[in-house]
Parts: C-alpha cells; structure tokens; sequence
C-alpha cells in the first residue's frame, strides 16, 4: 500500500511522429496523422476533440491495443509493444467484471501478478476504503450504480501501481451530477498518487477543470491543433468554474473545437448558410434564435 | 419530500420496500422493539405474493388436469380422439404402486438415467472444451465447424442403424446416440457464448496484466458460463429424446423400452406410467441443471 502511495513520479509518455491507418475497400484509411503528444511524469493531460477525431484511437495506441502505423509510442523511454499493467485502463463501460465482486475485481491486477490471496485481500480493502467503497466489497457491479462502478474501475486499474492512468471518456455514461463528484474523486486520487494521467473526454470543462494542459485535436484524419496550458491553480474547486480564467479557457477551447466539429460534420456551416434556411419560430428566424 | 406525511405514505403504498423504509430515518418515534413473529410472517408473504400464488395457480391447474383425464377415460369419449383404451389416472397411480415395488420397473429406470448420466456428461466433456477452443482459435473453428454443421441437423434417432454398426454392444450404442443429441446443442451454445463475450473484458483483464492463459480461465470461460448452462439445459432435454427413441428401437431394458413393451404386451396403464416416469426424469434432470447452473453462477442470482 505505502509503496503505491509514495512511489517516486515516473511515467513520462512520449508519443512522436505518430499516425495510424486501417484497410477498407478504397485503400488505407488514416485516422490519426503526424501527433506528437508527451505527458510529463505526475501530470494530467487531456485529450479534446470532436467525435470520431481519432482521440481514443490514440489513447489505445498508448495503452498497446493498437499498433501506430509510423512513430513511436514511448513510456519512461520504453517503447509500448502490448497491453500491460504499467498503464492503468478506464473505460467507459466500466468494464468490471460482472462474475467477480468488488474485492474480486480490484485484486485481479494483483491475482495476475501472482500475489498471495490474503495480501492481496488485504490490499484491496484498503484500496476500497479509501475509494468509500468499503462496504460493497462482497456486491457483483450489476448491483451498483454507475458512479460506484467507476469508482471500482479506477481502483482497480490503480491497484497495481502503474506509472499512467489512461481514461478512455470514464464519465461520459454518468449523469451531471454524479461527474462532477466524480472528477473530484479521481482529482484527489492523482494528488495523493502523483500518477501521469492521459485523459480522453468530449467534455470541455471536464477537461479544464481536472488538467495541467489540453490537447485539442482536428476533425479525422485526427492530429493535434493547439495545446492548451491550463494555469488554474490547485487545489481547484467547483466554483473555479464561474471564474473569468476558466471561462475564458472555455471560450478559447470551444471556438476551437467548434471549427473542427463543423469539419467532421462534412460541411462549412455559415451564417449566411443559416441565414438561407429562413426558418420561421415563433416569428424569429433561426439565425436569430442562433 | 422529507414531510414525514409524504415518508409514511410511500411506506404505506409501497410494501415491497420495506427493507428501503427502514433504513432510512423514522418519520415519528418508532418503537425499538424488533418487530413481532406476526409482521414479519405478513412481509415475507407480501414479498412472496406473487411467487405463492404461481405455485397456488400451478397446483390448480395440475389437478384440473388430472381431473379432465379422469373424466374422459371413465366416460370412454370418443370425439375424433378414442379415449376408450387409454387408462385412467386411478389405474395408472395403481400400476405406480405395484411397479416401485418391482425391481425390474426400478432397474429399467436405473439403467435410462446411468444411459443419461454417462452420455450426457461425455457430451458436455468434450462439447464444452471444443466450443472453447473453437471460439478461442479461428484455425480449430475453421476446420471442425463444416463439418459439426453437416452432422448437426441429423436427427439422433436417424444415428441407430449406424450406431448399431459402429458400437460392439447395444448398451454403447444407446450411450452413443445419447451423447450425440446432447452433444450439438452444448458445442453450438458454448460456441455462442465464446462469440458474445465483450471485447471490452479482454482488454481491461490485459491492461491488469493477465496472459492469454489466465484471460481463457479469468474472462472467456466465465463469461460464456450463461449460454453454456443453456447448451446444457437444452442437451439434457435432447439427450432423453434421443435415449427413449433409441431405447424403443434397440433396447432391452431402460423406461422407453419399458414403455414400448407395456404397448406391445396391452398393459395400457404402463404406459402412462412410462411415459411420466419420463417426463418425471425428464424434469428433474433439468432442474439439477438448473441448480448447479445457480451454483456456479452466483453473480446472475437475482
């Protein structure tokens, strides 16, 4: 337990030259070009981009499902040739697995990597309770919601100490409020562990409020546009939100991605396009509600 | 929302959450006594309602059963359908009397479910390692499955004159067709289950740090546990379908036999007696499939 707590910062990711292709019919298709992303030991760095912009392709590429097409993918100068336990995964889905219970689930890690059962037992309480989670260690994930089989999720990718923790979109299945709660949770969990964090989300102010930089992608073929510093000082509250910093951040993030939402859509939207719709509500028209 | 008159009316509406009310704070000064033998016989009833009045209807429905068979064989109808010669459940529970007294009825039964037992364990000992493998390794799938479809749609009755061929002795050809009707159902829903199993899972078990070994027994295995239980279930019921056709056919002792000789000798009331004798072993049989499905598979308990 200490150990995973005071565990020197590690896990520098370097991702360099990076683009990743797939077959179809009309040849090679790239969804993701020429990236270059780096995340500093105990950082958390976001990953923002419109749908299919290829953010969790890269993600995954980082994790070592998938193989980059040209570049390297590297951590603490290691490069990535496969899935291991040195790079925590959440996912979405939360992914538990539904034969196991919650203490189950969280010792699997440790189970792969041949521990006693009683240390690992032991192990996984702890972990559990730090996470609140102590009293539903016995319960199957179906029996719980979908904040507390989050919970369990980030748990159990922490349990074996990795250097990184990739987050594939973790809140995006949960309701507003429970996010919120959420974010602040996994906020304290990266505080205390000093853990490199790779962070893929559609959400803006997600992305804001919980990272030390952003990265904002292009529409597909997916590449980096900007990187954005997020100077908002720590520990950050929720009220942080309503501040001038934070929304200018906001402000900046969304023309952004709304420029590459428009893209991915297929089409240039103008205001003289919206004007031509000339739809009628309620006596304005569309352009005007707009 | 927190008015203790809105509490105590969803209390009151909602008997089923009762377990819910009591942990949440008591509206006014509820007494601390643990509540009498009384209350807690009418919660349980209350949860059980709907179970008990299945079993209730369930009950009904078998003695208004009995009661229409009783009434058309002593009557002797005739409508399109002859009731003349069939027997009457009263001289049918007469025949069951005198047969569990009987070793030779007994011994018939005894040997149906060893048939059973041996073929049907045969079939899920093979058939669920090889749906495993075949889900596992496209190569082995590619190879057996062509042919697996080719045999799958012969009826296990159409096996006898070839199993009668194939086997040394009667008794290994009944266990044969046994095992071969319960043995496609098992291979198809294993197969099944290998295919649905959520690609999501193997990731997440890879990124712990488990090897292909440990995600076969940690991940694949487990979650195509549901529709293995359903191959099971479903070859069980084809493995007696099979065992009494092949006992009628080739058989010397076993309940279809049994059954068939009482035809052939015109003791009418024996088979009826047979033939819920099978449907008897019939159920039970899936019914201990049931539970150890239960067992195994404690997580899908609701």
């Amino acid at each position: 337990m200490n150990e995973i707590l005071t565990k020197a910062p590690q896990g520098h990711i370097e991702v360099k030259n990076f683009s990743l292709s797939y077959d179809s019919i009309e040849g090679p298709v790239e969804a993701v070009t020429d990236t270059q992303i780096h995340v500093n030991p105990g950082e958390f760095v976001s990953i923002v981009g419109p749908s299919g912009c290829g953010k969790s392709t890269l993600l995954n590429a980082v994790a070592g499902f998938l193989k980059p097409t040209t570049g390297v993918v590297t951590v603490d100068g290691e490069r990535v040739n496969g899935p291991s336990a040195e790079r925590g995964m959440v996912f979405q889905q939360y992914s538990l697995f539904p034969w196991k219970t919650v203490r189950e689930n969280v010792e699997f890690g440790l189970k792969m990597r041949g521990m006693a059962r009683s240390q690992r037992e032991r192990a996984a309480r702890t972990l559990l309770g730090l996470a609140g989670l102590d009293a539903f260690e016995k319960h199957y994930p179906e029996k719980l919601s979908g904040g507390m089989k989050q919970r369990v999720g980030i748990v159990r990718a922490l349990a074996t100490g990795p250097k990184v923790l990739l987050l594939d979109e973790p809140f995006g299945a949960l309701d507003a409020q429970t996010r919120v709660i959420m974010q602040q949770i996994l906020t304290n969990m990266w505080q205390r562990l000093k853990i490199s964090v790779l962070f893929v989300t559609h959400d803006i102010d997600e992305a804001i409020f919980l990272s030390d930089r952003v990265y904002c992608m292009t529409a597909r073929p997916g590449s980096i546009k900007a990187e954005i510093p997020i100077p908002l000082e720590r520990p950050r509250q929720q009220s942080m939100m309503m501040s001038s910093e934070f929304l200018a951040l906001r402000r900046g993030l969304m023309s952004l991605i709304r420029e590459e939402s428009i893209k991915a859509m297929g089409g240039e939207i103008t205001d003289l396009g919206m004007q031509g719709l000339n739809i009628e509500l309620h006596g304005h028209s569309l352009a005007d509600v707009i | 929302m927190s008015s203790p008159a809105l509490l105590r009316h969803s209390e009151d509406s909602m008997p089923a959450t009762t377990a819910i009310g009591e942990a949440s704070p008591a509206p006014a000064a509820a007494p601390a006594a643990a509540p009498s033998f009384g209350t807690v016989a009418l919660r349980w009833y209350r949860l059980n309602r709907a179970g008990l009045r299945a079993i209730a209807i369930g009950i009904l429905s078998l003695l208004a059963f009995l009661l229409v068979w009783h009434l058309l064989t002593t009557y002797r109808v005739v409508f399109f359908v002859r009731f003349t010669n069939v027997p009457s459940p009263l001289a049918v529970y007469a025949s069951f009397t005198k047969a569990i007294h009987d070793p030779k009825f007994l011994m018939h039964i005894v040997l149906s479910c060893r048939r059973i037992f041996i073929g049907f364990s045969l079939a899920a000992i093979v058939g669920v390692p090889l749906g495993l493998i075949m889900g596992r390794f496209k190569l082995v799938h590619e190879i057996v499955f062509p042919v697996a479809e080719v045999l799958r749609p012969i009826p296990a009755i159409a096996w006898v004159p070839m199993a009668i061929m194939l086997w040394p002795t009667n008794e290994q050809s009944i266990v044969y067709i046994t095992f071969l009707g319960s043995f496609f159902p098992i291979l198809v829903n294993t197969l099944h289950g290998m295919s649905l199993v959520d690609p999501v899972l193997v990731r997440a078990a890879q990124c712990l740090g488990a090897r292909e070994r440990s995600i076969f027994r940690e991940v694949y295995f487990p979650a195509s546990l549901p529709h293995i239980f359903t191959g099971l279930t479903v070859g069980m019921g084809v493995a007696w379908v099979s065992l009494i056709a092949a006992e009628m056919i080739s058989g010397q002792y076993g309940i279809g036999y049994f059954t068939w000789e009482a035809y052939s000798l015109v003791q009418y009331a024996d088979i009826a007696l047979g033939m819920i004798a099978i449907g008897v072993l019939g159920l039970g049989s899936s019914m201990l499939i049931r539970g150890a499905g239960q067992l195994v598979m404690p997580w899908r308990l609701k």
